[in-house]
């Protein structure tokens, strides 16, 4: 359960999800707001099509928003709390509007999305940790706000639809996306709509995303991983083998990895990660030619970290398989070896030492005042007076 | 050497040299240590084995001073091969730490005298069958760790000799080897030279009488008799000298750049190079724009059908202000089509054709 300390604790997974305002309320934190829900005095003007307005910055402004775009939104009729009104976000704002314009459209948008934290408190307070936030709180300006993952008047509900979470985050991250829609697990969400697979969201979390370059996020990547593909239930579905994990944390790379992870989580380790064999958002299955782990590509893959490694030298790797007598027959050998060895010297062992202490207790319970063991036939003593020496 | 000289009036007689000493005293240091530190990478699956070696500075820590004391062990080694050679070469020792057909019936006549079914202790030379089967193993084990070792510290030079698939299996071996060597010398060495009784030969040299007759019985007669160490005349003792020394010379120059290959050998498995992150930043460069190909762009995906010739807009479709516009709206724009504007994939246009398209309507408006 460690792995969930990575990522947020509001979870994407539907079932999880919880309407904010309607939480905030149960748990007496946040504002809970009571909507006016309406919009008609707004939708005068503002239902209006190609009303736009220039900004100083040249970005036209649209500023069209019908009531139906509301209405149709999670803050229109399926909204539990009641359809929002206009002022609930914007603020009673008297015609003809008095506030100068601004002057940059970025900045705008930036902005408007504070709106947005007034109501989800958690959502806003997790994403202040996440890369985002930071990327804006450095100046970058382009780093994603709310709206521009949910879109402002026509916020649509995420549940049952994974996909749009790929698809959202591949509208700046498009060349991720692009890997990512050609991985086993990109094509099964978006193609086939499979939601067991992960999508953006599933390893990097949603609102307060940690930088995934950390040492931290590259130590704790292989139980993220296994956060899965040790689940015998799910893995059982795709018959994929759940000893993956086990494997890696048995083998050199997996035990050190392990090690860091629980006593320096925060410093960096050069040994492999899941990640590092079979690639990050490109994953595909390890007998897809594309495979970084396909025979044929896996010397490339050792030679990232290893640049003088031969050709035979992906073999030192036992490939997440328990060694038979058919796959690994000499790892096997030798543990069959050392299986019988070990218990045969170390019980013949015991059994010699047991005759010692048995003979021992036997003069002692004769009652023979034995300093040490000594033999009975003490002759060699007798002869041995120390006269041919000297 | 061995002798009764005036120790014997106190029943004494010197056993081991002080240099074999010393030895030991070296042994005793790398076993343990390569014991300590090497089982909890064996059992590192464990909270206890985890936790012992943070104690001892973290894993790396820990594999370093294995290998620190590896070399120590491997010195000895190499120490011990040149003083075995002048014991039996120059001093003439016989080969008394192989084992006999003598040394079976002394271990059967000694099982049987402990279980009270013969009355005799088997009489034994100066290596009795017990320490002659730790010798033995303490070789054969040393021998299999170096080798395994080897293999782990150097698995690529490993793999261009060898199929690749020893290393797994070397690595099997080496703890494996380690638990037999260690459970060994609890249950074995422990037991016969500090519980039954603590035999001090080792650290002082000596070993009562009482001691001897015991376990070494003949070589007690031998030394009485005079014939437990052989006489060799000081003009063959001399030739030996001189023979022997540049020979252990270059062996022990040999072996330790032997050793000091063995330990620098390799350091692609140790030093690896460090992976490069996915570059996570939004990847479109509004800078490498070609105007050109954007206008063939524009063209092509017919942007102008809908925003006018020049971008211009045509109510209600806004007019695209891309001199101004932030850039990354702008490509956003393209990708998720606000409104009613379709949405254009990476298939339908590339980072750079986005990149182009700025370049050109940032020159169109100029």
């Amino acid at each position: 359960m460690v792995i969930i300390a990575l990522w947020p604790s509001s979870s994407p997974s539907p079932s999880v999800f919880k309407h904010p305002i309607v939480e905030a309320q149960d748990g007496g934190s946040g504002t809970a707001k009571q909507p006016t829900g309406n919009n008609a005095y707004c939708a005068v003007c503002h239902s209006q099509e190609g009303r736009t307005v220039e900004l100083a910055d040249g970005l036209t402004l649209d500023l069209h928003v019908t009531p139906d775009m509301i209405a149709d939104s999670v803050h229109g009729t399926s909204n539990p709390e009641g359809v929002l009104g206009c002022v609930d976000c914007h603020g009673e704002d008297a015609f003809p509007h008095d506030d100068p314009l601004p002057e940059n459209g970025r900045a705008f948008t930036i902005q408007m999305s504070q709106i947005c934290t007034d109501c989800h408190v958690d959502q806003a307070q997790d994403n202040l940790d996440g890369v985002h936030a930071q990327g804006l709180a450095n100046g970058n300006l382009r780093a994603a706000v709310c709206v521009d993952c949910h879109g402002a008047h026509d916020v649509q509900p995420i549940q049952n639809h994974p996909e749009l979470a790929a698809q959202t985050c591949g509208t700046c991250h498009t060349s991720i996306f692009d890997e990512y829609k050609e991985s086993i697990h990109g094509e099964a969400l978006l193609v086939e709509g499979n939601s067991d697979v992960p999508t953006c969201i599933t390893c990097h979390g949603v609102h307060g995303i940690n930088t995934p370059t950390t040492a931290q996020f590259r130590n704790r990547s292989p139980e993220l991983c296994a956060s899965c593909h040790a689940d015998k239930d799910l893995m059982a579905k795709y018959d994929i083998s759940t000893n993956v994990f086990d494997t890696y944390l048995n083998d050199f790379h997996g035990t050190t990895v392990a090690m860091f992870e629980q006593d320096d989580p925060d410093v960096a380790s050069n040994k492999a990660v899941c990640y590092d064999c079979h690639g990050v958002h490109n994953i595909t299955p390890a007998d897809d030619s594309k495979s970084q782990v396909a025979k044929e590509n896996l010397l490339a893959t050792c030679q990232q970290c290893h640049p003088n490694a031969s050709s035979d030298f992906p073999d030192a790797w036992v490939g997440h398989f328990e060694p038979s007598r058919d796959r690994h027959p000499l790892v096997f050998v030798v543990d069959l070896f050392y299986k019988i060895l070990i218990p045969g010297v170390i019980g013949g062992f015991a059994f010699l030492v047991g005759t010692d202490i048995f003979a021992r207790a036997r003069h002692i319970g004769g009652g023979k005042k034995d300093k040490g063991h000594r033999a009975p036939d003490s002759d060699v003593l007798a002869k041995s007076d120390p006269k041919k020496e000297g | 050497m061995a002798a009764i000289g005036t120790t014997v009036k106190q029943q004494y007689v010197e056993r081991f040299g002080a240099a074999e000493r010393m030895e030991h005293i070296v042994l005793i240091i790398s076993f343990s240590m390569l014991a300590i530190t090497g089982l909890p990478q064996r059992y590192a699956n464990y909270q206890i084995a985890k936790d012992f070696i943070e104690l001892l500075g973290g894993i790396e820590s820990i594999r370093i001073m294995h290998r620190f004391f590896a070399t120590l062990l491997m010195a000895g080694a190499i120490y011990h091969g040149g003083a075995l050679t002048y014991k039996i070469y120059v001093r003439g020792s016989s080969l008394n730490m192989l084992p006999t057909v003598k040394d079976l019936r002394d271990l059967i006549g000694w099982v049987l005298y402990n279980l009270g079914l013969r009355k005799e202790h088997p009489k034994m030379g100066r290596y009795n069958f017990g320490e002659k089967a730790e010798y033995l193993a303490l070789v054969w084990g040393t021998l299999v760790m170096i080798a395994t070792g080897f293999m782990m510290w150097n698995p690529i030079a490993t793999s261009k000799i060898l199929p690749a698939e020893v290393i797994p299996a070397a690595r099997l071996a080496h703890s494996s080897e380690a638990l037999l060597a260690v459970a060994s010398i609890i249950i074995w060495h422990m037991y016969n030279v500090h519980v039954r009784r603590f035999n001090r030969a080792m650290f002082t040299g000596k070993m009562p009488v009482h001691h001897m007759e015991e376990e070494h019985a003949l070589e007690l007669v031998a030394m009485q008799e005079g014939t437990a160490t052989p006489v060799v005349p000081a003009e063959i003792m001399a030739r030996r000298h001189k023979r022997f020394w540049p020979y252990a010379v270059l062996m022990t120059i040999l072996l330790t750049i032997g050793l000091f290959f063995f330990v620098t050998f390799e350091d692609s498995a140790l030093d690896t190079v460090p992976r490069q992150p996915v570059e996570a930043s939004v990847d479109i460069n509004p800078d490498q724009g070609n105007a050109e190909a954007g206008a063939a762009k524009w063209e092509s995906l017919q942007c102008g059908r809908c925003h006018g010739e020049t971008g211009q807009g045509v109510p209600p479709i806004p007019a695209i202000r891309s001199t101004r516009l932030e850039f990354a709206l702008f490509a956003a724009d393209i990708r998720r089509g606000p409104a009613d504007m379709p949405a254009y994939g990476p298939g339908q246009a590339s980072e750079q054709d986005i990149a182009d398209l700025y370049a050109y309507l940032r020159s169109s408006l100029e």
